[in-house]
């Protein structure tokens, strides 16, 4: 028994003297950037990135400091990186728009239907966990009811156990597909920067194609097919081409 | 003239009366001279003198002198009145040779007392001969310009008049400048001394575009001066004074201008008696002037600080109260003087505390031109003000200059004041009246907003909860533990439910075993046994029948037990009346075997009646 304990420590040690030395990076990195040193904050916040670790705050505060040194791109970069993260956090849309201001190109937003707009709202109002979270909680809370239901001997438990346990069942099935969507965003990183300060994008996927369009650093688009080492991209106006994946950079 | 009369009567009647008036000696004579001309020294005096002595005259030939004259004038202005009396002594002088002389002072005795006089610089040019223009016009006749007409002698009847005998000219008093270094433009009309002018028509000032210009107030009337131009005497008139500001780099040609003059021409008659009668005719004459170009520098890179201003100036400031109340004006007083573009020099920036209520600053010039240049002050007015109490700093102002002498800028910055502001008793007013100062936050700037500086855990890159193996193990324990429960508890209900069957089938056949121990506990006359084998046959009975466990049960939850059953009312009042004697009697036994034989006999047939309406 003893000796099983003492195992478990010399496990649980490294792990979290692991985690504390990546904390300490980040005090390290945030003091950098209280102290104007942005380009001392980045390295330090790309140190922590580097080491495979992550989290919204990280790439919120690596966008700022990108921002502060000037690198835009960098910094929509991560900021939309953070977003995918913390969906909700207002700080980030704040400064995403900010750093927006600096991109060149404005294409039009393509109206989307209503409900692909409330779908994208609804799911970003929470992150992929958050959803998860909620979807297994509604599913136990279901179990139960539906345990109640039928071994209750009350009539009226009995109904009051249905007609919660229907929408619950409900809650369980959307806020699943919602932690889906999200998922299926962070996992597919379809969206890419334009990292080139111009880049023109062709009508098919060779040097000798036809000019279509002129993008400018900072933009963000959608990869929606790929060919060796072009890329099919889509504009948020519709606009598609292709272009070498040399200038993108995946969000 | 009415006026004028009464003056001159008024002069008669006051008579004189003298002044006390200080003494100068004044010396005069043209400041240019032709060789071998003869030309006046003339020495003036408001006193009587004697012995006036000459200056070593060096390089001039005295001619004839002095020759005195004296003339006393009155005055009567206001009531007051002056007298002037003036004596001059005049001699004729012959410059000998070609130079720059100067005449030092001459001295006069008066009362006793030697007075000196000014002295006098002249200069000499190489003599022309006045009496032979024909010859040099005829040379130059190919320079002239215009419509002018050979003109061999003065037999000539219409003037015609050679370019060196009259023209325009634009003096400037530098040709590269920097950009709004004040350049002195001075617009002149050089004459022949011997060549009468009339008047002016048609005056075509220059427009000196790509300036800024002020004029320089000069007399009304045209002073002619004497001035020697490429070895020649002229009598040179200023027509014009202006202070130019250069506002773009490059090279500015200022554009050239005409003027038309009048000239008096003598004009002889070519008859017998032409010598006799001679006419006078005015002749008009178009003069151009050459065009003359200025090339500007452009300012060194500005520091901050700089409005405008170029030339040499000075900055002082002046604060109108140190401790106020809130909403109490304050000024701020800056005043830059010195010469320059002072009124091209813009207010420089005066940054307050961002919530002061600040006005556009008033400014004011107070400049004078003059051949110097542009010379003044400008006093800039900031008003502003604090509307909330606190200990505030009105910062320094930095004024920066360009010194086009130094060709550097200079730096001067004002005080920083302190400015104490104490909360007005009108401030303390109601909700009301303070709803009526609120105000939409000003945005100052943009910035992104600071970093998170929360300490979360951070994960894994690309974890997440969804999909992890924890989140379907989750769902699926979840779903296995329901259905293990689901399973289980069926089950055992159903266990539950085969028991009280089987107990329910089986109470009467126990019922009738208790009842039979009963039976014979009363052929034995045994009484306490018998009524005790009579309540377990009937409490057994009821346990297995209403499924109720033995020790809960007592009268109370077995009538309603019995009631739920639908159990006839008159029968469960039967059964009580059972349990009743039965209970009483095993305190107190009384009665015979007759009573024990009748309750058996009623028990069996309770028994046996409940039976057959539980079963249903």
């Amino acid at each position: 028994m003893m000796r099983r304990t003492i195992s478990i420590l010399l496990i649980l040690v490294p792990l979290i003297s692991g985690a504390s030395g990546e904390n300490l990076l980040l005090e390290e990195a945030n003091k950098h950037y209280t102290d104007q040193e942005f380009d001392r904050a980045a390295e330090k916040y790309e140190q922590i990135l580097a080491s495979g670790k992550e989290s919204a705050e990280v790439y919120f505060n690596l966008g700022n400091a990108y921002f502060k040194t000037g690198d835009h791109v960098q910094a929509i970069l991560n900021y939309e990186r953070a977003k995918l993260l913390d969906p909700r956090n207002e700080d980030i849309d704040f400064n995403l728009k900010v750093a927006n201001q600096f991109v060149v190109d404005n294409p039009e937003r393509l109206p989307r239907p209503f409900f692909s707009r409330w779908w994208g709202n609804l799911a970003n109002s929470s992150s992929t966990d958050g959803w998860a979270k909620v979807s297994i909680a509604a599913f136990l809370f279901f179990l139960v009811l539906l345990g109640s239901y039928f071994f209750s001997r009350s009539i009226r438990l009995k109904k009051l156990a249905f007609y919660v346990a229907l929408p619950l069942a409900l809650l369980t099935l959307l806020s699943f597909s919602l932690a889906w969507h999200q998922h299926s965003m962070i996992k597919n990183r379809n969206a890419a920067l334009i990292r080139c300060p111009r880049v023109t994008v062709k009508s098919a996927p060779s040097a000798t194609g036809t000019d279509l369009f002129l993008i400018h650093e900072g933009l963000k688009v959608q990869i929606t097919d790929s060919l060796d080492s072009w890329k099919e991209v889509q504009l948020s106006d519709g606009n598609k081409g292709w272009m070498k994946d040399s200038c993108l950079v995946k969000i | 003239m009415l006026k004028k009369v009464i003056l001159y009567i008024g002069v008669l009647l006051v008579g004189f009366q003298s002044q006390a008036q200080d003494i100068r000696l004044v010396m005069s004579a043209p400041n240019a001279v032709a060789a071998g001309d003869q030309f006046r020294l003339t020495f003036n005096i408001n006193e009587r003198g004697e012995n006036l002595t000459l200056p070593d005259l060096g390089n001039f030939d005295v001619l004839m002198g002095p020759s005195f004259s004296s003339s006393t004038s009155f005055q009567i202005i206001n009531g007051k009145t002056t007298q002037s009396r003036d004596f001059s002594y005049t001699y004729i002088l012959r410059a000998r040779e070609a130079g720059t002389f100067t005449i030092r002072p001459g001295s006069i005795e008066v009362d006793g007392k030697v007075y000196q006089s000014n002295s006098l610089t002249i200069q000499v040019v190489t003599g022309q001969s006045q009496a032979a223009p024909a010859q040099q016009q005829g040379q130059q006749q190919g320079q002239q310009q215009g419509q002018q007409q050979e003109r061999g002698s003065e037999t000539t009847p219409s003037g015609s008049i050679s370019r060196n005998d009259l023209f325009i000219r634009l003096e400037l008093s530098r040709h590269q400048a920097y950009k709004g270094q004040q350049i002195i433009a001075t617009v002149k009309l050089y004459a022949n001394p011997n060549m009468p002018l009339a008047g002016f028509e048609e005056v075509n000032l220059p427009t000196y575009e790509g300036f800024y210009t002020q004029d320089i107030d000069i007399p009304q009337q045209i002073n002619f001066k004497r001035e020697v131009f490429n070895d020649r005497i002229y009598q040179v008139g200023v027509l014009k004074k202006t202070v130019l500001f250069p506002q773009q780099t490059g090279s500015i040609t200022i554009k050239p201008f005409s003027i038309t003059t009048l000239v008096q021409q003598r004009v002889r008659q070519r008859s017998f008696f032409d010598d006799f009668f001679t006419g006078i005719q005015t002749v008009r004459a178009k003069l151009t002037s050459d065009a003359v170009s200025v090339s500007v520098r452009d300012l060194p890179p500005a520091p901050a600080g700089f409005s405008g201003g170029v030339g040499d100036f000075r900055i002082s400031s002046e604060i109108s109260q140190q401790e106020v109340t809130t909403n109490d004006a304050v000024t701020l007083k800056l005043t830059i003087s010195g010469t320059g573009n002072i009124r091209l020099i813009q207010a420089p920036k005066l940054a307050l505390p961002g919530d002061f209520e600040q006005y556009d600053p008033s400014s004011a010039d107070n400049v004078r031109a003059s051949d110097g240049g542009v010379s003044g002050s400008k006093s800039i007015e900031y008003l502003f003000q604090p509307r909330y109490a606190g200990d505030f700093k009105i910062p320094s102002v930095q004024f920066a200059w360009f010194n086009p002498a130094s060709g550097k800028y200079e730096q001067q910055s004002t005080p920083e004041y302190d400015l104490k502001v104490t909360k007005g008793e009108g401030d303390q007013g109601t909700g009301v009246v303070r709803s009526l100062r609120k105000q939409d936050i000003q945005t100052i700037g943009q910035d992104i907003r600071f970093i998170s500086q929360k300490q979360v855990p951070l994960k894994e890159k690309g974890s997440s909860f969804f999909g992890s193996t924890l989140f379907w193990a989750i769902y699926l324990l979840g779903t296995a533990a329901f259905a293990v429960f689901f399973v289980v508890y069926r089950k055992k209900m159903e266990e539950n439910s085969n028991i009280a069957l089987v107990r329910n089938k089986k109470a009467n056949r126990v019922a009738r075993k208790h009842l039979k121990v009963a039976s014979d506990h009363l052929k034995k006359q045994q009484g306490e046994a018998f009524y005790d084998a009579l309540l377990k046959a009937f409490w057994g009975y009821l346990s297995d029948k209403l499924s109720i466990p033995l020790a809960d049960l007592r009268r109370e939850t077995a009538v309603e037990g019995l009631e739920a059953r639908k159990v006839d009312p008159g029968l469960i009042s039967d059964f009580l009346a059972v349990v009743d004697q039965c209970e009483y009697a095993r305190f107190a036994p009384s009665g015979g075997a007759q009573v024990m034989h009748e309750l058996y006999e009623k028990a069996e047939d309770v028994i046996s009646k409940m039976e057959k309406q539980i079963k249903r």
